[in-house]
């Protein structure tokens, strides 16, 4: 380049100008220091128009509009739940990489693995908890996104493909965070993951069904080949097949434009690819700033759920041997469980959710109506909200509220000391449990407030069963505490009751607590009382 | 076009939003600082989380598989005891083993006593682990040795009259555990009061084989050893020309003189005689046949 000549006519200060602006116009693919000043400003561009020029530059940006129709804009339209669903792929991605850093899928190793990203690597557990968080963000977004582009109408002509592709990433969703459950290798995954596992067994003719079973676990149980297969689908089949669904759902979004707010075209009519020049956004500068800080603000958001409100679970290694009481599937797939508690597992898993995906796809073919406003679509409408309904009653019914509770005793025993998880003696810890012997039927006292919390609990579960279950009579329970160990006590209860026959019947159970263990909930205030020690000790 | 009721909440200045922006990569940064400010404390509390985790899931490995052996509080019976000053300081230099506390715990555990000739022991252990035929993952294997040293700090403070550790014959000591330089307790013949049977049944680890409450009979059969329900009605009719006094104090000080058919020779310790005074034997055998006994 002929530095000197330039510097010779124009002077040293002013060259230099030059080549920053150069240099600025190259990194931002086409804006010019003056242009950007003139955007910060908010200018209108002239013509014509500058800020086109990254849209034709830039890879990331040619993907994008260039300008949009002013009411889809409006937050209220879209709630920006397609842009949130593809940022959270993104953070899902970069969080699972840090992740697979420190996993081998081994049945061998993945859970010491986990116990190691959550006691000595840093920001291991925080990672883990955002990946976690993110995952069961995107599937209730996806959904969301989902319920917002069926009540808009969205999906009508010329848009039946863009919802196709949109079924289609709905559905690798699930299963990409449904394969991601398996990972952990706890009793959590292990028993969710067999039982969702056990569904694909149902499908007819028996050895179709079979077959699918066995290629996805490797073998008739879920074991190391089984983990291998999940681990594979999720953090390579299933991501690719979603960036490739994305990217054809994308691409059909930007070709027919985002629909617009049904009252302002004619029915019949879709106009969101003609966008009058005066209702024209830009994507530069005014959409751009508008994502970029809506996505700062949801990450700041996430950041701040995980940090005080969430934390992924980890319960004991999987145990073929053993289900734990109370199995549940994830919040997303209670509707599921809910099903497959009042129906057949042929009926129930196989057939009801794969009439409900056809159905799904076949929505804009089935809808004839033109109309994409409410008063003309009620149909449509109230036959979406049944449905919506319909889904949160069978996933209550997937919860262990319905039809499976244990005996009585099991159940009380269950809520304040269940097998798996936290409750809410583990959850106040060694240092609220007082040694001694408490006895339903006395007066129960103690001088810390929290345990009294516990026996007031326990009382009131055992006169709550002891009133309703007419096969559990009489019933009281104790509750003994006692010094195991230095800094291990025992925890132990025992039931006693009278069934409708008269006979006396016990249930004992013994549990052990260490001083150091911490319990939590998944979706509960976190606890720093670990912070506490610390400070003490300095 | 007319405005919806949320209109308030539209925010329409790009500088309010980026402003916004701004503010929220503070937020995160702050939040990340203050993740990353907490983490080395919280990485030490998971750690003692998952230690102490492992602990609990030992400690019920413990009382279901270990406990009618070695005692729920470790102080043996019939088993050696593992809640002991000297298992924790002397033991392994007895025995030889270079290694570490819990890695001859595991070991133990693991692989188990399967076979010792001539041993003071009555039952063998059994192998656990899993890669041994036994019925302990590995991780479980870990989980009850990482119990029995939680023991260690209880353990240490024991002096040597409350070491519940009974001497291996086989490995004499080799030096003292104890702060007061005492060896390890060879079995002492009490020199005072003589103990009540009920404490001698169990300290001698009788109950670790015979139980009193279950009659012994064709079909329900001691595991080890004999039941021992019905055996004041009994004792007299084994060996011809023996009363029932004296078939239960020979049993006791020798016991291969007579084998009830369907055991094995031995299996009941040889050493009686010297562990016990020929009181307490006597204590003993008249509790054993009194047929309202008192456990």
């Amino acid at each position: 380049m002929a530095v000197q000549p330039e510097v010779q006519n124009k002077g040293i200060l002013k060259s230099a100008a030059g080549i920053a602006d150069d240099v600025f116009t190259r990194v931002t693919a086409g804006i010019s220091a003056g242009e950007f000043r003139r955007m910060l400003r908010g200018e209108a561009p002239g013509r014509p128009n500058p800020r086109l020029k990254p849209h034709s530059e830039s890879f990331i940006l040619h993907i994008k509009p260039t300008y949009y129709h002013e009411s889809v804009t409006r937050f209220t339209h879209t709630f920006r739940l397609g842009l949130l669903s593809t940022y959270l792929f993104l953070v899902e991605t970069i969080t699972g990489i840090f992740l697979m850093i420190w996993y081998a899928p081994s049945p061998d190793r993945a859970y010491s693995d986990m116990i190691r990203l959550l006691s000595s690597v840093p920001f291991g557990q925080f990672m883990r908890d955002v990946h976690r968080l993110g995952a069961e963000m995107m599937v209730a977004i996806v959904t969301l996104h989902m319920v917002r582009t069926y009540l808009t109408g969205s999906y009508k002509a010329p848009r039946q493909f863009t919802w196709f592709t949109g079924v289609l990433l709905l559905v690798i969703t699930l299963f990409l965070s449904f394969s991601g459950y398996l990972l952990p290798w706890d009793q959590l995954a292990f028993w969710a993951v067999t039982i969702g596992t056990s569904m694909a067994e149902a499908v007819p003719p028996k050895i179709v069904g079979e077959t699918v079973n066995l290629l996805a676990r490797g073998a008739p149980d879920i074991g190391a080949n089984g983990l291998l297969r999940f681990y594979l689908l999720h953090v390579f089949f299933l991501p690719i097949l979603l960036i490739l669904f994305f990217f054809v759902h994308y691409y059909k979004v930007v070709h027919f434009g985002i629909s617009l707010p049904a009252a302002e075209e004619e029915v019949g009519q879709d106009s969101a690819n003609k966008v009058p020049a005066d209702r024209r956004v830009y994507f530069l500068p005014d959409v751009l700033i508008d994502e970029a800080s809506f996505l700062i603000g949801f990450t700041a958001l996430m950041i701040l759920i995980t940090a005080f409100f969430f934390q992924a679970p980890l319960e004991s290694i999987a145990n073929p041997q053993s289900t734990p009481l109370h199995t549940v599937a994830p919040w997303y797939f209670y509707w599921l469980q809910g099903m497959l508690k009042i129906a057949d597992k042929m009926i129930a898993g196989v057939i009801l959710p794969g009439v409900l995906l056809v159905l799904l796809i076949a929505i804009p073919y089935l809808d004839q109506n033109p109309s994409r406003r409410f008063k003309d679509r009620r149909v449509a409408i109230i036959s979406g909200i049944v449905a919506g309904i319909v889904m949160i009653i069978l996933s209550w019914m997937g919860t262990p509220q319905y039809a499976v509770r244990a005996a009585p005793a099991v159940e009380i025993v269950q809520e304040l000391m269940p097998e798996e998880g936290a409750g809410l003696i583990r959850e106040i810890g060694y240092a609220h449990m007082p040694l001694g012997t408490f006895d339903t039927r006395e007066e129960l006292h103690s001088d810390d407030p929290k345990f009294n919390e516990v026996l007031e609990e326990f009382q009131a579960s055992v006169l709550h069963f002891d009133e309703t279950d007419p096969d559990f009579n009489n019933a009281y329970g104790i509750l003994e505490i006692t010094q195991n160990q230095p800094s291990l006590k025992k925890i132990r209860w025992e039931i006693h009751w009278l069934s409708a026959d008269g006979a006396e019947e016990v249930f004992r159970r013994a549990f052990f607590l260490h001083e150091d263990s911490l319990y939590w909930e998944q979706y509960a205030p976190r606890d720093f009382e670990f912070l506490q020690p610390a400070a003490e000790g300095e | 076009m007319q405005k919806p009721w949320y209109s308030y909440l539209y925010v329409k200045s790009p500088i309010v939003k980026i402003i916004l922006g701004i503010l929220g990569v503070m937020l995160s940064l702050a939040l990340l600082l203050f993740i990353g400010l907490i983490d080395g404390p919280r990485m030490e509390a998971q750690t003692g989380n998952w230690d102490g985790r492992s602990i609990e899931k030992g400690a019920e490995i413990f009382a279901n598989n270990c406990a009618t052996c070695h005692g729920a509080e470790g102080h043996g019976n019939p088993g050696p005891a593992l809640n002991s000053h000297y298992f924790f300081t002397q033991r392994l230099k007895d025995v030889g083993f270079t290694g570490s506390q819990q890695d001859y715990i595991e070991l133990t555990v693991a692989a188990g006593r399967p076979s010792k000739a001539n041993s003071q022991w009555g039952v063998m252990m059994a192998t656990w682990g899993h890669e041994y035929g036994g019925p302990l993952r590995a991780d479980q294997v870990v989980h009850v040795s990482a119990y029995i040293m939680n023991w260690e700090e209880s353990a240490l403070q024991q002096t040597a009259e409350t070491d519940p550790w009974i001497p291996f014959q086989d490995t004499p000591s080799k030096g003292s555990p104890y702060a007061d330089g005492a060896v390890a307790a060879e079995p002492v013949q009490p020199a005072g009061e003589p103990r009540p049977p009920q404490e001698l049944f169990t300290a001698m680890a009788c109950s670790g084989c015979h139980v009193l409450d279950q009659l012994q009979t064709d079909t329900n059969r001691g595991a080890v050893g004999p039941n021992m329900g019905n055996l004041p009605e009994e004792a007299g009719q084994f060996v011809a020309g023996q009363t029932a006094e004296e078939y239960v104090h020979n049993s006791i000080v020798n016991p291969n003189d007579f084998i009830v058919p369907g055991y094995q020779p031995n299996i009941m310790p040889q050493n009686f005689a010297e562990r016990m005074s020929e009181e307490e034997i006597n204590g003993l055998v008249a509790w054993l046949l009194d047929p309202n006994r008192q456990p």
